[in-house]
């Protein structure tokens, strides 16, 4: 054998460990899931049915509700995710003391497994017992106590709250480590030449940070559009369907509908949305990636 | 060279009689799962049976899966379809015989003495069973009553000794109990079946039905008193401001907080929840009254709800899960359960006994009971209509109640459709 098959062969056989493990964890589940998408289940009981149920899918209203929700509930995530995060990382950037503490209690609410997180604030919300109304009743905010998880618009405004609260350590980590890269003489020299701190910030900041941003949203809005846990736990997708978000109806439809075929057939959905969304999202702010480096 | 064979062979032989001795005395280990085994007040019982069935049963370990009540049909249904599902479960028979979760017990049942067989009545064992087969053991329930804070009602001017007996007298108490931060009752709307159990005494309390007789059409809109209780029901929370705020996040856990606080001055509820209360606030013992649901029609029926314990399909060992079943629906646990947590024992045998009549309570809800209807009905979608559909029409309703006769017409159409489909 010649030495550079011999390396070649070196090097499938470091990669083919991780290859088997993704294809145990990734492949053969999504393989399964296709073929399950296929299938009408009762329970134990299954028989092929083709594509039925992607046309049952997208023929019930339930499902473009949900699709409206997920959209809502990502675009507004997302955005508060990357605007509070940017926000926390220039303030951590700046600041010379305490940053180490800083660091550790923004990066807490990440930390808190979500379902926790969720639980907790779900006590807090509460409207007879809960903390945030007593809070605000007590300052004379509010007279009588809000129903956060009660009604619609109040309740995906706080479900988003719970999410930011618990995404924003993310992005804002992330941001934070870009920063650090940006050469500080390009502030200087910007200085010297008369810069503000606004022209700073987009002359400077944003061009040397924005392959990091895309990077960041495009990972957070996948992450955020296929979130099942907060909503799961404080509202399971109510009141009346306001934040049934794509992940919780079809977790709804397998777990209490039984219907596993069906649930499988919105999971593959969901799953070209949101490959749909990143393959155009990374073409879009490709040219740019090349300026940026 | 001879003697390490021979040492070898000597030491290959104890290890195999060894592992084979372990092998053979390893106990049976039984996995039980009811969402009942988190709630406080059951768990000095079951961890007593547990114990007693153990010692009197060496060869045989019950191991519980503790799950929250929300996440225990989803934990049944994720192991039942990797056919690891806990040999001895409580959940819902039809659905889950429906969808070939449990195994048949009529032959456990049909082996034992008649005088076993006739503690339950055909009708309570008929409620655990679908397509004619018997997919659980009835082992306790609850009948839906009424009960009052005695306190709030005397402070309101009201008598205890004479609770409303109709809608218009409900009505009337009502609407004295509310004021000063305190509300007459809870309107459930969580998402929960709870909802669904507690909008379903009220169509029944006037003379309405939610379903045809043999389950293939809802009729929640199309029967007209059925509509017309749901709006009765409902409007409490409504305009009328009888109940307590945030109604669409009410669940049992909520309604009885929220009696244990004093905040509501009644709730319909089974007799667990005294129970419940008993623990949340100890200074509510002997201040709760019971009376039946006020209704619009004479003997309109309650609700008694009716837990059985079942075996998996996938169960290895269901004689010894028939065993532990058989030992738990036993006169000595069903008095305990009673005693302790207020579940309803369902033999039939249990009536006349001391300490069943000792409680003026429980002796109350029995009476109550003797004119109740079963739940959960049986259709094999009842699990995902009532904790789903159902709850999602009383949420709209609650939040849009000018559009009441709409949404619960949707809801018709829609769940006959999904009847039809079954």
């Amino acid at each position: 054998m010649r030495q550079w098959q011999r390396r070649r062969l070196v090097g499938y056989a470091f990669v083919g460990p991780v290859f088997l493990f993704l294809c145990a964890v990734v492949v053969f589940p999504l393989s399964h899931a296709f073929w399950i998408s296929l299938h009408r289940t009762r329970g134990l009981a299954t028989s092929f049915s083709g594509t039925a149920n992607y046309q049952r899918a997208l023929t019930d209203d339930a499902f473009w509700h949900s699709l409206g929700v997920s959209i809502q509930f990502t675009v507004a995530c997302v955005t508060l995710h990357m605007l509070i995060g940017l926000c926390l990382a220039l303030l951590l950037n700046e600041i010379r003391f305490a940053k180490t503490a800083l660091r550790v209690a923004f990066l807490t609410p990440w930390m808190v497994a979500p379902a926790v997180g969720a639980t907790i604030w779900l006590w807090l919300l509460e409207p007879q017992f809960g903390v945030v109304n007593f809070l605000l009743g007590a300052i004379g905010v509010i007279d009588a106590p809000l129903a956060w998880l009660g009604t619609p618009n109040l309740a995906l405004i706080s479900v988003i709250a719970v999410d930011v609260w618990r995404g924003v350590p993310f992005v804002m980590l992330l941001i934070l480590a870009g920063l650090q890269t940006i050469p500080r003489d390009q502030y200087e020299a910007a200085s010297m030449d008369g810069a503000g701190s606004w022209q700073r910030f987009r002359y400077i900041t944003l061009p040397n940070l924005r392959y990091l941003l895309v990077v960041a949203s495009t990972l957070d809005i996948i992450n955020t559009i296929r979130h099942y846990d907060i909503i799961g736990v404080m509202t399971a997708g109510g009141p009346a369907g306001a934040t049934e978000v794509l992940p919780v109806l079809l977790y709804n439809t397998a777990f209490r509908g039984n219907r596993f075929g069906e649930a499988a057939a919105i999971g593959v959905l969901l799953l070209l949305i949101v490959l749909a969304f990143a393959i155009f999202h990374i073409r879009l702010t490709k040219p740019e990636q090349g300026s940026a480096q | 060279m001879r003697t390490t064979k021979t040492l070898a062979a000597l030491a290959a032989a104890t290890l195999c009689a060894a592992l084979g001795t372990a092998t053979a005395q390893q106990p049976i280990v039984l996995q039980w799962q009811t969402a009942n085994l988190t709630e406080k007040q059951y768990e000095p019982i079951w961890k007593a049976t547990i114990a007693e069935f153990e010692a009197a049963n060496p060869g045989i370990k019950i191991e519980p899966v503790l799950v929250a009540r929300k996440d225990h049909w989803t934990k049944f249904v994720a192991a039942a379809l990797a056919k690891q599902a806990p040999c001895i479960v409580s959940v819902d028979v039809a659905t889950a015989a429906y969808n070939g979760y449990l195994m048949p017990m009529d032959k456990f049942i049909q082996a034992e003495s008649a005088e076993f067989r006739g503690a339950w009545s055909p009708d309570i064992l008929s409620a655990a069973k679908w397509k004619g087969k018997l997919y659980g053991l009835p082992i306790w329930g609850g009948t839906y009553a009424e009960i009052y804070n005695r306190e709030l009602v005397t402070k309101a001017g009201l008598d205890p000794a004479n609770p409303p007996k109709t809608w218009a007298e409900y009505l009337a108490w009502s609407k004295k109990l509310t004021g000063n931060g305190v509300w007459a009752t809870a309107v459930l709307g969580g998402k929960t079946d709870t909802t669904t159990r507690v909008l379903l005494t009220w169509i029944w309390s006037n003379g309405g039905e939610a379903f045809n007789a043999d389950m293939t059409e809802a009729t929640f809109a199309k029967n007209p008193k059925s509509l017309e209780a749901i709006k009765f029901y409902l409007g409490l929370a409504g305009k009328q401001g009888l109940a307590a705020p945030a109604p669409t996040t009410t669940n049992y856990l909520e309604q009885t907080n929220l009696f244990s606080q004093g905040k509501i001055a009644n709730m319909r509820n089974a007799y667990w929840a005294v129970a419940k209360v008993h623990d949340d606030n100890p200074a509510m013992k002997g201040n709760m009254f019971v009376a039946p649901i006020p209704a619009n029609v004479a003997n309109a029926p309650t609700m008694s709800t009716m837990t059985a314990s079942s075996i998996s399909a996938s169960c290895p060992h269901p004689e010894a899960a028939w065993k532990f079943i058989k030992f738990d629906a036993d006169k000595k646990w069903s008095i305990e359960r009673a005693r302790v947590a207020n579940w309803m024992p369902l033999r039939n045998d249990l009536a006349n006994d001391p300490q069943i009549k000792a409680d003026p309570l429980l002796a109350q809800f029995i009476q109550i009971g003797t004119r109740a209807r079963s739940y959960p009905l049986p259709s094999p979608i009842w699990a995902e209509i009532a904790a789903g559909d159902i709850v999602d029409a009383v949420q709209r309703a609650l939040l849009q109640p000018e559009k009441t006769d709409e949404i619960f017409r949707d809801l018709d159409a829609r769940l006959t459709k999904k009847l039809r489909d079954v």
